[in-house]
């Protein structure tokens, strides 16, 4: 299952169980005193969080999500630059099973390079900011055309300002 | 503290001035929620709308939602802020003056100069329009944020020198005793002025990072060889967006402390967590904007790694110490009356919970990789202004026109509830939804497979602006009556 299910499917059971606790002290408004929470329950409530976002930040930021590390082995460098409004890539083909590192620039405004598979789920993107090269890698496990899409507004056509590239075996 | 003596001479709340900014308020929210709805319309391929447009609709829409969010939450903070302190009564006709003024140049810009680089201003976008618009649009758009900049400094200086006088300074008004255990619960200020004291000084530092950053764009406009680096402007601008919508939501909530007690029948009070909490959130509020350029890789990972873990902790206070109290507060009531005011307040303490959770989630640079600027963002926030922060300005509206009278009332007010809670639900799921399928946001054509999500969204936006309609026309109703008295 991609990570976009996964981030849905926790959103929507976290954002029920949160209108849950309002819904039940909404019914329990009318009622004598249906016995509210104590103080000692917002104490546990705080250390049940700050517990949770210990081991959730440890998770999610180890490996560094941002990290390059390619420069250990084999990989392959792409150059991308937007400009209003298409995207300039330096190679048609780009390497299956290998990290790729893209080097996002652009000529004018901010654009937003994003990357998505066949099925239009996006893969990873990253901003392409005026004098900067913002760089991120990804790994393709499935050969095949890949299209390139903005992720950042920059005016009338940012809808349109689209590409694609080829990912297949290296040989 | 203020002595007794002293309170008796307050003039109290500027109710006048503040019942007509409501009244202008809620008829631009109304405007605004019908550009939304064309544009979900138009993305659902019911309509056609030039791309130029959809844009200029964009820009007005998020522009228009934001500021109309600031000045709700500033006409809460100014009115409970007049039961505290004397406020001088000039300083709110100024602040409507000089924002109204800043509307007429943004309008202006949009739809005669032809200005669409959204709300966001992102530099150098402004200036590089590929011949869309010209550089007297952009300037005029910029210089309508900087009229409505200097309202807010003007409005929050005016209430900043008035809490730090009658409080002992800005710790006092923040029960810093309190939080050093000096204090007790009985001395600390209310609710409302530790909540007032806090925004006015983070959205004060908002503001004038955000004029600066769009002074900064205005030279560059007329003279391009001053140069502003694109990654500290887009800083600036981050921070000053994130502090200043955030802002209006944590003015609204002081509405939530003043009256709510009226209804469940318990005071409100000022505790240790909840100054504790307040603290924080001034501080959180303005750490946590990187999270806005979490894909921005030449950023310092330390400052990325700071927004996604400062996103988190901000949801301690809201969950924890405000979310939690009001769900005490309700629970402990024997016989909590409901209509329409508390209804709408109670939903906005809610719905802004329940946003901070994706919000929350899309905060984690692992997920931003394939959630940022898709359409789970919008989905987000709209969850914690359409049923959060407008919903509490909505119930303060109720609240200042008194109690319905009559039982038709009751049916009226209950259809309109519900329909702005099924269809703002509807609506900001649909955004969630095409968020995780990576629809990305901002795009005025939307390819074949998105249309139907659009399609749906745009029937739970009309829902939506139905149930906004029945509660304007039930303000306007109200203002009606209690002038006849």
């Amino acid at each position: 299952m991609a990570i976009q299910s996964n981030v849905l499917l926790i959103s929507l059971v976290l954002m029920a169980v949160v209108a849950g606790f309002f819904i039940s002290a909404v019914r329990a408004s009318r009622k004598p005193d249906t016995g509210a929470p104590r103080e000692v329950v917002r104490t546990r409530f705080i250390y049940a969080l700050l517990v949770v976002g210990v081991i959730v930040t440890a998770v999610s930021l180890r490996p560094w999500p941002h990290a390059i590390s390619a420069a250990n082995g084999p990989s392959a460098t792409v150059n991308v630059t937007g400009a209003m409004w298409y995207w300039e890539i330096d190679r048609e083909t780009v390497p299956l099973g290998v990290p790729v590192i893209f080097n996002a620039r652009t000529t004018d405004v901010t654009h937003g390079f994003g990357v998505m598979d066949s099925q239009d789920r996006l893969l990873f993107q990253t901003q392409a900011i005026p004098g900067y090269v913002n760089q991120v890698e990804h790994v393709f496990r499935q050969p095949g055309v890949y299209r390139v899409v903005c992720m950042e507004y920059c005016g009338v056509a940012h809808h349109a300002m689209t590409n694609e590239f080829t990912v297949a075996a290296a040989n | 503290m203020m002595d007794t003596n002293s309170a008796q001479r307050l003039p109290g709340p500027q109710a006048g001035a503040v019942k007509f900014t409501m009244l202008l308020a809620g008829v631009v929210l109304l405007l605004m929620m019908i550009f939304g709805f064309v544009m979900r319309a138009a993305q659902g391929n019911l309509i056609d709308l030039d791309p130029a447009m959809f844009y200029q609709l964009l820009t007005a829409h998020g522009a228009g939602m934001v500021g109309t969010a600031g000045l709700t939450g500033a006409a809460i903070l100014w009115y409970f802020m007049g039961r505290y302190v004397p406020l001088a009564r000039g300083v709110f006709w100024a602040f409507l003056g000089l924002f109204l003024l800043g509307v007429v140049l943004i309008l202006g810009a949009i739809f005669i100069g032809g200005y669409g680089g959204a709300w966001t201003f992102l530099f150098p976008l402004p200036a590089n329009s590929g011949g869309v618009w010209g550089t007297d649009a952009a300037a005029a758009f910029l210089l309508g944020y900087v009229a409505i900049g200097v309202a807010f400094l003007l409005l929050y200086l005016e209430v900043g020198r008035k809490l730090i006088a009658a409080y002992g300074g800005i710790g006092g008004a923040l029960a810093w005793p309190l939080v050093m255990g000096k204090g007790t619960a009985e001395d600390a200020p209310p609710p409302a002025v530790v909540a007032a004291m806090a925004t006015t000084i983070f959205n004060t530092i908002g503001t004038v990072v955000g004029a600066a950053v769009l002074a900064s764009s205005l030279v560059n406009l007329y003279f391009p060889e001053f140069k502003v680096d694109a990654l500290l402007a887009k800083n600036m601008i981050y921070f000053f967006g994130h502090v200043f919508i955030n802002a209006s939501i944590y003015m609204a909530v002081i509405a939530v402390y003043e009256i709510i007690p009226e209804y469940t029948g318990t005071p409100w009070k000022t505790s240790r967590i909840f100054a504790v909490a307040w603290s924080l959130v001034l501080l959180f509020v303005m750490a946590v904007y990187p999270h806005h350029l979490l894909q921005d890789t030449v950023m310092p990972a330390w400052s990325l790694a700071m927004g996604q873990i400062v996103s988190y902790l901000s949801g301690i206070p809201l969950l924890a110490v405000t979310a939690f109290s009001l769900i005490v507060y309700l629970r402990k009531a024997n016989a909590m009356r409901w209509d329409l005011a508390s209804a709408l307040l109670v939903l906005g303490m809610a719905g802004w919970s329940v946003g901070s959770v994706p919000a929350i989630i899309d905060g984690m640079i692992s997920v931003n990789k394939v959630m940022h600027n898709t359409q789970w963002v919008p989905g987000h926030f709209h969850i914690y202004l359409i049923l959060g922060e407008v919903a509490m300005a909505f119930g303060f509206m109720m609240w200042l026109i008194g109690k319905p009278e009559h039982k038709a009332a009751g049916g009226f007010n209950w259809a309109a509830f519900s329909a702005y809670v099924l269809g703002g639900a509807g609506f900001t799921l649909m955004f969630l939804v095409s968020g995780a399928l990576s629809v990305p946001r901002r795009w005025a054509v939307h390819a074949p497979e998105w249309v139907l999500q659009s399609q749906i969204a745009t029937g739970f936006a009309l829902l939506v602006i139905l149930g906004a309609a029945m509660f304007v026309l039930r303000y306007l109703l109200g203002l009606k009556h209690s002038a006849g008295r």
